[in-house]
């Protein structure tokens, strides 16, 4: 008797990944994103009275980009971990790799659904920032018209640019954190193991610069290959060029993304390849 | 094909687990054969850790087997494939408590594909059918243990499967819900569905099953029907009403001469559950069809 094969099914994964996201909805997470968020942007505004005049502007889209990288990251390794193990404590895995399913269906499926929970918070962070930039920067216009002279100073199209690689590359780390999930036994674990590979991926660009173009061929093989393997999170790191003449260039930008897709592809899939042999 | 396929089949299946750091070995399953034919109930038993759960997780292809073989229809059980025409209800089953029932079974239909005009048809019909309508939109977080059977059963319905695999179905679940839970057991196999059951039950499962295989340390003890293990086709029982004892000596007596023994004179007691059975009442519930679910709920709108 032959049973028709059973194809990868995207509806499946989208159907898992909602279940994802509805998860973080139903269990409160994202009263407490709407109110991490709320609470960085209005911390900004404690330093109202430097009034640096355009330099205040500056010194909000630092602080609100430094807090996103900050709580965005704990919050991706967190969520991640957290979505993940939920189904394998809860044993709710059982009853769902027990259907016609693929495991690259669940594991991109749990990706998606916590890209997505991830989004809404970078969403939620950048817009209350531009528009806490936005307010301040009318009143400052108003103040003093002649360091505005050109119109507004703040980029706000780069600003969003800048936004979104912030969140594919939240997505790279969702995509390590996955990966160590697939074969790691507990949630503490995998968290901790997470913000060792991010500050991994942050600093490693420290690493090339100081041994990079060391003599000993060796060690400069092991650098570059360490290189290779984790992402550089540094290059995601465009903020400093916002509002400052020169802006994004709409290449590198997109230059960023495709490292970022490159990177969630092939460590997702690798992912996929470890919960493959996982016993649930 | 010329011979019918089984419904499961599984051959020289050993599964160890490596359960210390050392890699020391724990060996669930043991060598098992078995067979079962399609359309049969089939009970699986055996004491606390004999690998009853570790077959059924391999049938799923949940763990894989070190060694053997396992199929399900014909097909190695840990294709994605295998898994289309069966449906799993897990031993102490937990699903996502965020969920209302219904939202749960529906998810669960769609993962398996059922979609369209039928989803919803298909959703409501095998909710009512396991007798879940009345609390199909609470969720699943405010289940009992019985009520978790329940949904556990409707999911695992709910694509129609061929193949239907319980693990403890009845397990922390009341006299009245279990003897339904047989009841449906029973139904499926009138639709012609292949039924694999454990349970530490063994009444229920005398009950219900065709045929019984018993594990003990992961090794097949006994297997066989129902019938030729506990039948006893050279003894037999009449149940009369009270004999004087004057009555008993001359049946006695009657039964020697036409050479007869009387073995024992017993008096037969009811069973507890069936005395539970016949006491135990659930208001508002006429035919039992829902018993156990939210059988005192109260409407909100129906103030005093
Ligand atoms: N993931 C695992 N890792 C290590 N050992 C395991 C694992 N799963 C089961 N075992 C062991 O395998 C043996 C068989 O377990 P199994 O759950 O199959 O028993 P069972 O017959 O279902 O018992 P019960 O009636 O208690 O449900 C047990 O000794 C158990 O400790
Ligand atoms: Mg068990």
């Amino acid at each position: 008797m032959s049973v028709a094969s059973v194809p990868f099914s995207f509806s499946r994964l989208s159907l898992i990944a909602g279940n994802t996201f509805l998860e973080a909805v139903r269990q409160k997470l994202f009263n407490f994103l709407l109110l991490l968020a709320v609470g960085l942007v209005a911390s900004a505004q404690f330093f109202r009275e430097f009034n640096f005049g355009s330099s205040e502007l500056k010194f909000i889209a630092d602080f609100g980009f430094g807090a996103l990288i900050f709580f965005g990251s704990a919050l991706t390794i967190a969520t991640t971990a957290q979505l993940f193990f939920s189904e394998i404590e809860n044993r709710t895995a059982l009853t769902l790799l027990a259907k016609p399913l693929w495991r690259a269906e669940f594991v991109f499926g749990k990706f998606l659904g916590v890209f997505a929970v991830i989004g809404v918070f970078c969403a939620l962070t950048i817009g209350l920032m531009m528009a806490l930039l936005w307010h301040r920067e009318g009143q400052l216009m108003e103040m003093r018209p002649e360091d505005f002279a050109n119109g507004r100073l703040i980029a706000y199209g780069d600003l969003l640019v800048v936004g979104v690689l912030q969140w594919l590359k939240f997505g790279v780390l969702t995509a390590i954190v996955l990966l160590i999930a697939s074969f790691s036994n507990t949630n503490l674990f995998t968290v901790v193991t997470g913000f060792f590979v991010l500050v991994i991926c942050h600093l490693q660009y420290l690493a090339r610069d100081a041994w990079g173009n060391v003599d000993n061929p060796l060690v400069g093989l092991v650098v570059r290959a360490l290189g290779f393997i984790f992402p550089n999170f540094q290059l995601f790191n465009l903020a400093d060029q916002v509002g400052q003449g020169a802006g994004v260039s709409p290449v590198v930008a997109l230059q960023v993304a495709g490292y970022a897709v490159a990177y969630i592809a092939v460590i997702g899939g690798l992912a996929v390849y470890s919960f493959r042999n996982r016993e649930i | 094909m010329s011979q019918p396929v089984s419904a499961i089949s599984i051959q020289g299946l050993t599964k160890d687990f490596s359960v210390t750091l050392r890699g020391v070995k724990l060996r669930a399953v043991d060598a098992l054969n078995l067979e079962v034919a399609e359309g049969q109930v089939y009970g699986l038993l055996g004491p606390n850790g004999s690998g009853k759960s570790t077959t059924i997780k391999i049938i799923l292809g949940l763990l894989d087997a070190t060694v053997g073989d396992v199929r399900v229809f014909g097909v190695p059980a840990h294709r994605v494939e295998a898994r289309r025409n069966v449906g799993y209800l897990p031993e102490a089953p937990y699903f996502y408590r965020y969920l209302s029932g219904r939202e749960l079974v529906k998810f669960y239909a769609r993962v398996c594909g059922v979609s369209g005009t039928t989803l919803k048809a298909r959703v409501d019909e095998v909710i009512d059918w396991v007798g879940l309508s009345g609390a199909a939109d609470r969720r699943v977080g405010t289940y009992s243990k019985g009520m978790l059977q329940r949904i556990g059963l409707a999911q695992a319905l709910v694509h129609d499967p061929k193949l239907i695999v319980l693990d403890e179905p009845t397990a922390g679940v009341d006299p009245v819900g279990s003897a339904e839970m047989c009841e449906l057991i029973r139904k499926l196999k009138q639709q012609g569905k292949t039924v694999l059951i454990t349970s530490h039950l063994l009444a229920q499962i005398e009950d219900v099953c065709d045929r019984v295989a018993i594990l003990d340390r992961g090794k097949l003890i006994v297997e066989g029907s129902v019938l030729e293990l506990v039948g006893q086709r050279d003894r037999q029982a009449l149940i009369v009403d009270p004999l004087s004892e004057v009555d008993l000596v001359a049946l006695r007596a009657w039964l020697e001469a036409r050479g007869h023994h009387l073995n024992a004179v017993e008096q037969p007691r009811a069973r507890l559950d069936q005395l539970f059975l016949s006491k135990v009442s659930r208001p508002g519930r006429p035919g039992g069809a829902s018993a156990g679910v939210g059988s005192n709920e109260v409407p909100l709108d129906a103030k005093p």
